[in-house]
């Protein structure tokens, strides 16, 4: 018999995938640097670190794009449609409702990652090393653990697009940070993730092999956040006013 | 069955509940009766499991409250509130993930749904997804996923709110029928006719305090007036005096 994690996982990926606005527009963003980096080159001759900058920017930022809308439906939106109360009515933990949640989320996290890193490799045919590849994904993880956690604390779809759309900032933000500061790649940056990940992402794009003792420093230090932002939003779905109240 | 046992829950400085108790028995609908704010959604969410009481505990079918709240709502079916549905899954989806969540066999699980589309007239909606339904149409898929389980009391926070009179009728003989079949039933309401119509007994809720309780001839009687609402009032009205 299914485990009530992969039931809860299940239905949210059919219950996101029938949103088809929200797929559409989860898969233009991931598809936003793709596009813009294609421009910019047909504007600058031999300017490859700005490229490989640019995109290893859109590449972070899509790890988070492509899961806001299932995540803020995920909680959020089943507040404001009254449907958290009936479902929290079945004999299952609150832990797995929310792994269940957290994990269909980061599944479209990832699906943006893909959709983005194969629109890079179509028209640039630049694809970062393959444990590159593999280590961004835990990334997903870590984007799906704070969407979801964001969606706990918010009453309705609305509040929880405000917030999510801040998240999506941070990588880009973060991402700019480390391209164009001097202590980008100096000392502890390179454990924080988001920050780590672009330094790794953006020497991994220009051809050089990833150093196997940041990535395992880097996953190490993204699933402790993931878990600790997991934790918060179990700790938030126990609370009286999530079932109660407006 | 049923049974509450002095119940308190208070949500920051204001006391939902000061002290519940009745017992509801099998093959009886029991109605919770009272204002807007008297209590009854909170012992209704209470009794589900997924509020917690702050003192007090919640007996069903026996089942101890140290067994936990999973133990409980293995035994309980609820809609409480509203419909809460997904608007992009069908019924019989939302029946299915209902199921698979309260670990019924995957055989079981599709007779089940079949036997509750028929039971509760929805062949024709069962496979429309339900961001189109009426009130009427989302109260039976609501109704259905409490029912799910088969359990064996049913919990049901003003059901009839927004519901047309067809499909008031409607839930009215699904709940007669469901009572037929042995369930223990408690229903909210501050509809005094509705009260009247469907339950055969009737707990009174005040100021989050259990101030009567009774089939409504013996409230009446108690409080020697005619009618239920007479009674309502005169309950009400002394608060703590009857508790």
């Amino acid at each position: 018999m299914r485990s009530p994690i992969l039931t809860v996982a299940a239905k949210e990926l059919i219950d996101g995938w029938r949103d088809r606005r929200a797929i559409v527009s989860a898969a233009m963003y991931s598809l936003m640097g793709p596009g813009v980096v294609a421009m910019v080159s047909f504007a600058i001759h031999d300017a490859d670190r700005v490229l490989i900058a640019m995109m290893s920017v859109f590449t972070l930022v899509s790890a988070f794009v492509g899961g806001t809308n299932v995540a803020m439906d995920a909680i959020a939106g089943e507040r404001e449609r009254r449907s958290l109360v009936p479902l929290l009515l079945h004999p299952v933990t609150r832990l797995d409702l929310l792994l269940g949640k957290w994990l269909a989320v980061a599944a479209f996290c990832a699906a943006g990652l893909a959709l983005n890193l194969a629109g890079f490799a179509l028209l640039f045919h630049r694809l970062p090393p393959p444990a590159l590849a593999l280590a961004l994904f835990p990334l997903c993880l870590l984007a799906a653990a704070l969407e979801i956690w964001i969606s706990t604390l918010c009453r309705g779809v609305k509040e929880a697009h405000t917030y999510l759309s801040m998240l999506v900032f941070v990588p880009m933000m973060l991402g700019m940070f480390m391209v164009f500061s001097p202590v980008a790649g100096h000392g502890w940056w390179k454990f924080v993730p988001v920050a780590g990940h672009q330094l790794l992402l953006e020497a991994g794009m220009r051809g050089a092999p990833p150093d196997p003792l940041a990535l395992v420093a880097i996953g190490f230090a993204t699933a402790i956040v993931a878990g600790m932002a997991l934790a918060a939003a179990a700790r938030r779905l126990e609370q009286d006013d999530v079932v109660y109240g407006g | 069955m049923i049974e509450v046992r002095n119940l308190q829950k208070q949500f920051g400085a204001v006391a939902a509940l000061r002290d519940v108790s009745f017992r509801a028995p099998d093959g009886a609908i029991t109605g919770l009766l009272g204002a807007n704010g008297a209590g009854k959604s909170t012992t209704l969410r209470i009794v589900c499991g997924v509020l917690k009481p702050d003192a007090g505990h919640v007996v069903v079918d026996g089942v101890a409250p140290s067994s936990g709240p999973l133990a409980l709502q293995r035994r309980v079916g609820g809609m409480l509130d509203h419909a809460g549905l997904y608007s992009r899954l069908t019924p019989r989806e939302i029946l299915a993930f209902s199921g698979r969540l309260h670990a019924i066999p995957a055989g079981r699980l599709r007779e089940r749904i079949e036997e509750l589309i028929a039971f509760l007239g929805m062949q024709s909606i069962a496979d429309r997804p339900t961001g189109g339904f009426s009130q009427g149409e989302r109260m039976k898929a609501a109704l259905g996923r409490a029912l799910v389980h088969s359990p064996h009391n049913l919990l049901l926070d003003e059901p009839t709110s927004g519901l047309d009179i067809p499909s008031v009728r409607s839930l009215r003989v699904l709940l007669q029928r469901t009572r037929a079949a042995g369930a223990c039933i408690v229903f909210s309401s501050h509809v005094l006719e509705e009260v009247q119509a469907l339950c055969d007994r009737v707990v009174i809720l005040a100021g989050g305090r259990a101030v009567a309780e009774g089939s409504a001839a013996e409230l009446c009687e108690r409080a020697g007036v005619a009618s239920l609402e007479d009674a309502f009032v005169a309950f009400t009205s002394a608060e703590g005096v009857a508790a």
